[in-house]
């Protein structure tokens, strides 16, 4: 117990130097409180509920949604919302939760949990309820493949854990053993859903039972969707909680709540969030709130970040568009979405890895786990890449189908913005990466939008 | 006279992680009169029983190795007498390690035989991901032209040096961190860990793999000068020493 005692009071001490230093302090606190005791997650007293968010995407804004709407009935919510889902952020925010003397300060805790860390987190955190929203491919040196998170998550997860989890995603809807209880979640089958899977991240395409290729009721995108197989049978689980009718321009959408329907205001029409939303229902009925409790949950709610931003100059738009480079996967989302649009449109891409830069030879092979042919579209009229690996991108491009004509590179990130054409184009995107949003993409969205602006002028 | 040319994809609803399945595009796109059948676990390869050129199979998942094993068994023998006959066989990146004696893999708990076609013993150690590059020569494409690729691996591969690699490492480790012998060359069979994928990020070898299928048609690559271009920026930064890490070294041996 005193080791417990000198662990929490080190993260504290920890925590109000830094808080001294105006820093924040969201995961070091954790860090020398696991140095302490490395079993601190465990040993710690817990809020009396705790639930724990985990998956490849959407798991911050499921989490603080989820974080928000507990906080919205009157409880004390202990959350890792503004710091690190590893262990060491998961051990600072149950020891922020705690007093000197250790005792749980909270009624409820929800963890954001990194799916890859979930071996350092899980069995010690022992959450009462596991949200698993999606496994999809990530970066390939760190996550592997989806079928590894997958392992190590239910390696990991206690029997006592109750599992809501993504019923469209095949691998999710696995975890866990015989003894979880497993609750699922869903979303309709949507306008747009296609019948047969396409791109080149599908991560459950045959059947677990017996290997034949499954078919799809829907396909939505990666291994998203809900399918059967046509030989023996094996389908895709039903949901207790499920989201239909998704209506972006009223803001509403229905849920399913366990046999009976209620209308809810829509908190993202992003289909992730669609998810997010869906998934946050679910374990707040698994907590026990009645079905006009949840529906209404959502009417308070403050839709998350986007990662896209859009400007209207004049007649043309510059989209700014946060891709995820060495995840092949959230550039296919990214692409997909540049596609969406209507009209003529060019693309500043420079989504190279900083890290990788002067100490390292970035290995592009995640740019063939990411759907490029989405880009392979005649209103597309140029691709302007810029960057260290460009002529990988390029090449990637006009593997993808991309008209090699079409394509210019370049050396400078930034100079991209001064050299893609803008006649005649309806929007013009940048995607950059996260490292590079300040130093390359406020640059060149600024230039883009003086161009634009200078092209308003000029009455082009 | 250019004939048609027949690639078989071996099960690549499981075989396709890493984007390496992109190697047949790009074969595909620098051939667009090849035939590529694409074979699934419960379909008959098309080698078993015809005759194929060149025989893929890529990056699988750990269990997608283990079915692709039981998938393969029955067609040890013919697999076999491809490669001796001079059948043209790329696997990539873990494919390499069904083709092996022993896959062990002490964390998820199975411990199985492969196909035993070649001298290798793999082991994955599912917390110790290798990540890194490798650099070496491919005779037939020539030292001019050094293959460049990348590891991102689980396991690593014991084998004999005396089972002929696909390279010789140059700057990068080999099967294991213990030698600079990479993958396995078997008269045109190529095995190889490495990730690019690797045709794409080494045009030269892609053009001898062409020239290898039909000899009597010269090769002409898909998008060949941003190919080319691709290939000479990394070959700079693979020739920076500075770009190298401790790790990326071969152990020197134990005394």
């Amino acid at each position: 117990m005193l080791r417990v005692l000198l662990a929490i009071w080190a993260g504290k001490l920890a925590s109000a130097t830094l808080r001294a230093l105006g820093r924040a302090g969201t995961h070091v606190p954790g860090i020398i409180a696991r140095r302490v005791h490395p079993g601190i997650i465990g040993a710690v007293a817990h809020p009396a509920r705790v639930i724990a968010v985990t998956g490849t995407n959407g798991k911050t804004t499921a989490s603080n949604l989820l974080a928000a709407a507990l906080t919205a009935q009157g409880l004390r919510v202990a959350s890792n919302r503004n710091g690190s889902n590893l262990a060491a952020g998961v051990a600072a925010t149950l020891i922020s939760a705690v007093d000197w003397r250790g005792r749980s300060r909270a009624d409820v805790g929800v963890f954001e949990v990194d799916e890859r860390s979930a071996k350092l987190v899980l069995p010690g955190l022992r959450p009462d309820v596991l949200v698993g929203l999606n496994l999809t491919r990530d970066s390939i040196k760190r996550n592997a493949h989806p079928a590894y998170i997958a392992w190590i998550l239910s390696s990991a997860v206690p029997t006592t854990t109750t599992l809501v989890l993504n019923a469209d995603d095949l691998i999710v809807a696995g975890l866990g053993s015989d003894e979880n209880r497993r609750v699922f979640f869903a979303v309709d089958q949507l306008p747009g859903d296609g019948d047969r899977p396409e791109g080149a991240a599908v991560d459950a395409a045959i059947c677990p039972v017996c290997d034949h290729r499954l078919t799809w009721d829907y396909w939505r995108y990666n291994h998203i969707g809900a399918a059967h197989c046509p030989a023996c049978g094996f389908r895709s689980p039903e949901a207790a909680y499920r989201a239909r009718d998704v209506d972006a321009a009223a803001r509403r959408l229905t849920l399913e709540l366990d046999g009976e329907a209620r209308t809810a205001a829509l908190v993202n029409e992003n289909i992730v969030n669609v998810y997010n939303q869906v998934a946050v229902a679910a374990a707040l009925g698994v907590l026990g709130y009645d079905r006009d409790t949840i529906a209404a949950a959502f009417d308070r709610l403050a839709p998350p970040e986007t990662r896209f931003m859009a400007d209207v100059v004049g007649d043309a738009t510059v989209v700014r568009i946060l891709t995820k480079g060495l995840v092949g996967v959230a550039c296919s989302r990214a692409f997909d979405y540049v596609r969406s649009f209507a009209g003529r449109k060019s693309i500043v891409l420079s989504i190279d890895e900083v890290s990788e830069r002067t100490t390292d030879v970035e290995n592009t092979a995640w740019t063939y786990d990411a759907d490029y042919e989405y880009l392979a579209d005649d209103s597309v009229t140029q691709v302007v890449v810029g960057g260290i690996r460009r002529h990988d991108q390029a090449l990637r491009l006009a593997i993808a189908g991309v008209d090699p004509a079409r394509i210019v590179t370049v050396e400078s990130e930034t100079d991209t913005a001064d050299i893609v054409a803008l006649d005649g184009i309806d929007q013009v995107f940048n995607l950059h990466s996260v490292h590079n949003a300040e130093v390359t993409g406020t640059p060149v969205q600024s230039r883009l939008r003086a161009r634009l602006a200078e092209r308003e002028a000029a009455g082009r | 006279m250019t004939r048609a040319l027949t690639i078989e994809v071996l099960f690549p609803e499981v075989a396709n992680l890493h984007g390496d399945n992109a190697n047949i595009e790009f074969l595909a796109q620098s051939r667009p009169d090849a035939r590529v059948i694409r074979t699934s676990l419960t379909e008959t390869p098309a080698f078993a029983t015809g005759d194929v050129d060149l025989v893929y199979l890529g990056p699988l998942t750990e269990h997608g190795q283990l079915k692709a094993i039981e998938r393969l068994r029955p067609h040890r023998q013919r697999l076999v007498e491809l490669i001796e006959a001079g059948t043209m066989f790329l696997f990539t990146h873990n494919a390499l390690e069904v083709l092996g004696t022993r896959i062990r893999n002490d964390e998820m708990g199975y411990d199985v035989p492969g196909l035993g076609v070649f001298e290798l013993e793999s082991t994955l150690s599912m917390f110790g991901r290798y990540n890194g590059k490798v650099m070496g020569t491919l005779t037939e494409v020539g030292d001019e032209f050094p293959i460049v690729g990348y590891k991102s691996q689980f396991s690593t591969v014991t084998g004999p040096d005396s089972t002929p690699g696909f390279l010789l490492a140059e700057r990068g480790i080999g099967r294991n961190p213990a030698t600079a012998v990479e993958g396995v060359r078997r008269h045109n069979f190529l095995g190889t860990s490495l990730l690019g994928p690797l045709l794409i990020t080494n045009p030269h070898l892609a053009r001898w793999v062409l020239a290898t299928l039909d000899p009597h048609t010269e090769p002409a690559l898909a998008h060949e000068a941003l190919a080319m271009a691709a290939y000479e920026a990394r070959l700079r930064d693979f020739r920076d020493p500075k770009r190298w890490h401790p790790v990326e070294r071969v152990a020197p041996p134990r005394r």
